[in-house]
């Protein structure tokens, strides 16, 4: 079994509710973007309420939960947009 | 919140920017006059003071700049699909915008005012739909708040 880091981007409420702009997420492989959502709850629970809400985004694009994971992506939390 | 300057994207048909300092609305006007578009339709989203009985001092705009960017790319590409588009610009502003100043400017240029209307108002719908673009409200009470969508 190997383990990927992925580099996962927080911003807005959850960047506040987080306490940080970015944090690494740890997971064994095959990983997907469901597992470093399960293992980032587990870590910060303040993210539970905003589960449900929250769109994935991999390497600036959105992507859905399922979505395989590999060393060097770039994962970002999206919290219902507000822009305009 | 991470200093940023500014980024901008631009063409010959397209201009897309984020941008720390106030938007002027003349250079879009300007970028979007074109001899092969009879109509230019112009939208600027401003911070508003009130909310039902809710004083809003200034509204703090965050972005997830890269896939913002290439986001509002993809809206423009998606107008130029659907429309006749001649110039399309989406500018937005990221930070502190006061009450009565711009956040966002939107313009697109078409052959016929028709299609100017339809783009315009099919960009900022979207824009506000999908672009990784956050707001968050400072209120007169000292209260801030994110902004959820369906309220703005």
């Amino acid at each position: 079994m190997s383990v990927i880091a992925i580099k996962t981007l927080l911003f807005s409420v959850l960047r506040e509710k987080i306490g940080a702009e970015q944090v690494t997420v740890r997971l064994p492989t095959p990983a997907t973007g469901a597992d470093l959502l399960d293992a980032l709850s587990e870590a910060h629970p303040q993210l539970v309420p905003y589960r449900q809400v929250i769109r994935l985004a991999v390497n600036e694009a959105y992507a859905e939960a399922d979505v395989p994971l590999q060393e060097g992506d770039e994962v970002a939390l999206i919290t219902p947009v507000s822009g305009g | 919140m991470t200093e940023l300057d500014s980024r901008s994207v631009k063409t010959e048909k397209v201009w897309i920017g984020l941008e720390q300092q106030a938007l002027a609305v003349q250079p879009a006007a300007d970028f979007l006059y074109h001899g092969n578009a009879g109509g230019v339709c112009l939208f600027v989203g401003t911070t508003r003071r009130w909310t039902d009985d809710a004083e809003t001092v200034e509204l703090e705009y965050e972005a997830y700049v890269p896939m913002a960017l290439k986001e509002m790319r993809r809206l423009a590409d998606e107008a130029a699909r659907r429309w006749p588009v001649v110039r399309v610009c989406l500018l937005h502003r990221l930070g502190v915008v006061p009450v009565a100043e711009a956040s966002v400017v939107i313009g697109v240029a078409t052959p016929h005012r028709a299609e100017a209307f339809e783009a315009c108002r099919f960009l900022i719908d979207t824009l506000k739909q999908t672009v990784p673009i956050w707001k968050r409200e400072v209120f007169a009470d000292g209260r801030t708040d994110w902004v959820q969508p369906g309220n703005s």
